[in-house]
């Protein structure tokens, strides 16, 4: 709730800008909403092929329970059934441009993805559509964004993630905003050979030659959120006075990730909006100091029962942030802060459980907020980077089972070339109880283990 | 009665810079040493950001008023001078270091066949019958011809 306030106080004194400023038509592409929305008008292609390839190289550090047995954050995802190894976790292929290059009012934004995570591995697809938009640019200060898109909000997550400056997100934006959809029922072992997920039992912790023997930590169905959503948003961005931009987003939509169906019959609304003062540059380049604040609300099912019955209930899922960002070469700096209500992701238990488990805190109810700062230095005259990040997450709020996440991640990046590029992350992390008494004790003990993590990943732009 | 003949014949001859384009770059350009005629006509839209930097470019060779350019475009190339083009304000800011746009007016027509009302062009740009018989004028009368 207190996100909410700020973010409605951050927009009403957005609005107020725009009305004492007098906003002077359509600013040109350089934020995110704009660059993933829009093609530069007259001087698009008709199709313009692109997309980038990730390979990483990972180790977690982290140590097994006292019976040998591991849970899901001390594994390497999307199988989460190894400690170290090699994987492509992104490898796309998009199209975008202008279908009729003399109109610029109508363009189009498509990306397929190939790589080996969140939202392939779950479904079981090789390839999976993360974009496929249509942007009417008819109405001045009013375009319309249709279809499968990104949705307005965390810098993180609405950032094109071929230029994230690490690795693995911050355990807030992980935890609360790449969203985990429930199953739609409990898993019925009765002959299903062993090991089956039963419906009460939790996923895990599993030893070494369980998981070497076919356990699988990796219960969900679906593919993870991806920061993305089937809908239709209203949006610009406006040059007021001579170097400032004001950008808002409006959006409804499914609230079912990248799937395309609505199965709760419900929506959620998403609102954005940002002020950047500008120092230079375009596109993903642009200097700036930017101010943002975003909002998103919604419902999402939930069985609650353990059995075969579908009984499922509906839960709010809110979520609020709001940031800056500064970037001016050689430095950047972004801190933001993020406040959730609802569909608390809080493993290691059943993907149902994830969200339900009373017995492990019950999240889907519960609040948790996080927040992260980070800072990069471009070393003058080189094509090094250094990068830190401090991120932490505090979740099931004022409940038994709330506890911390807090990260630390060092960053080195070595440019080859603008499209090109090394990262090599160490991950500190820590995990704490923040509750007295019991939680430590239970299942959630079973993240004491939780250590370090070491990734280097190459990055490739086409 | 001279005096008359005279404001007469001024009248008219400003009546013709106002008319006619044509004749108010040809007494333009006679102040250059350099005169380049840059052609644009292609879709691909990195061209239009290649053109516009070898005007700037050749501004920045030459001593002020040492070259005159003038940037001629036809077919999807025309793209360029729509107003709302993204390059609008290079456009503007090349115009008023005297770079000179000239858009083909047989292309405008074509356009507006197919979109069904005509473009609004950016206001720098002036419309001349047909772009490739611009570019044939240039030519002859000595500019130096490049597409990049």
């Amino acid at each position: 709730m207190q996100g909410k306030k700020l973010f409605k106080r951050t927009v009403i004194g957005a609005v107020h800008a725009f009305a004492l400023a007098g906003a002077t038509g359509s600013a040109l592409a350089a934020n995110w909403l704009m660059l993933q929305g829009t093609e530069p008008a007259g001087a698009s292609a008709r199709a313009n092929v692109w997309g980038y390839v990730q390979a990483k190289y990972e180790k977690d550090f982290s140590d097994p329970n006292a019976a040998g047995g591991f849970v899901a954050p001390k594994m390497l995802g999307p199988e989460l059934d190894t400690q170290d190894g090699f994987n492509i976790p992104r490898a796309t292929i998009g199209i975008r441009g202008t279908g009729f290059p003399l109109d610029s009012n109508i363009n189009y934004f498509a990306l397929l993805e190939m790589g080996n995570n969140g939202v392939t591995h779950p479904s079981g697809a090789f390839a999976k559509l993360i974009d496929a938009s249509v942007t009417l640019n008819y109405i001045p200060g009013a375009r319309i964004r249709a279809g499968l898109f990104k949705t307005p909000g965390a810098e993180e997550g609405l950032q094109a993630i071929h230029v994230f400056d690490y690795i693995n997100f911050s355990e807030a934006t992980n935890g609360l905003l790449l969203e985990r959809f429930p199953n739609k029922g409990f898993t019925d072992c009765t002959g299903v050979t062993a090991p089956c997920n039963a419906a009460t039992s939790n996923v895990g912790p599993y030893t070494e030659a369980q998981l070497q023997g076919g356990a699988s930590l990796n219960t969900f169905d679906s593919s993870v959120g991806a920061f993305r959503d089937v809908g239709v948003q209203v949006f610009d961005a406006f040059n007021v006075g001579k170097d400032w931009e004001l950008s808002y987003a409006a959006m409804i939509g499914n609230g079912n990730g990248v799937q395309f169906n609505n199965s709760d019959g419900e929506y959620d609304k998403y609102l954005y909006v940002s002020a950047e003062k500008k120092y230079g540059g375009q596109g993903i380049n642009v200097a700036g100091l930017k101010f943002f604040a975003w909002s998103q609300w919604g419902k999402r099912l939930l069985d609650l029962t353990a059995d075969s019955t579908a009984n499922a209930k509906s839960y709010n899922r809110d979520r609020a942030g709001l940031g800056v960002k500064y970037m001016k070469k050689p430095f950047r700096v972004t801190a933001e802060y993020i406040t959730a209500d609802g569909m608390i992701w809080s493993g290691p238990d059943k993907p149902n459980f994830y969200f339900t488990a009373p017995a492990q805190g019950n999240g889907a109810d519960a609040k948790a907020s996080g927040w992260y700062v980070e800072g990069g230095w471009y070393i003058p005259n080189t094509k090094f980077e250094l990068d830190v990040r401090f991120d932490t997450l505090n979740r099931l709020e004022e409940r038994l089972n709330e506890h911390r996440f807090d990260k630390w991640t060092l960053g080195m990046q070595y440019h080859f070339n603008p499209k090109t590029r090394v990262t090599v992350n160490y991950e500190m992390r820590d995990f704490e109880c923040t509750a007295a008494g019991a939680p430590c004790t239970n299942a959630n003990a079973n993240l004491q283990g939780v250590g370090d993590k070491v990734g280097v990943q190459l990055t490739m732009i086409y | 009665m001279y005096c008359s003949l005279r404001t007469l014949a001024l009248a008219f001859i400003s009546l013709l810079s106002i008319t006619n384009p044509t004749s108010v770059l040809a007494a333009e350009q006679s102040m250059a040493d350099y005169h380049y005629v840059l052609h644009i006509s292609d879709l691909d839209p990195s061209k239009q950001d290649l053109i516009l930097n070898n005007a700037a470019n050749l501004l920045e060779a030459y001593p002020p008023g040492q070259v005159d350019i003038e940037i001629v475009a036809y077919g999807p190339g025309l793209r360029l001078m729509f107003a709302n083009n993204v390059n609008a304000q290079r456009l503007d800011s090349l115009a008023q270091s005297g770079v000179r746009f000239t858009a083909c007016g047989n292309t405008l027509k074509g356009f507006t066949k197919q979109l069904g009302e005509e473009p609004k062009l950016n206001p720098v740009a002036k419309v001349v019958p047909g772009g490739i018989v611009r570019i044939g004028e240039l030519v002859k009368q000595g500019y130096i011809y490049v597409k990049p």
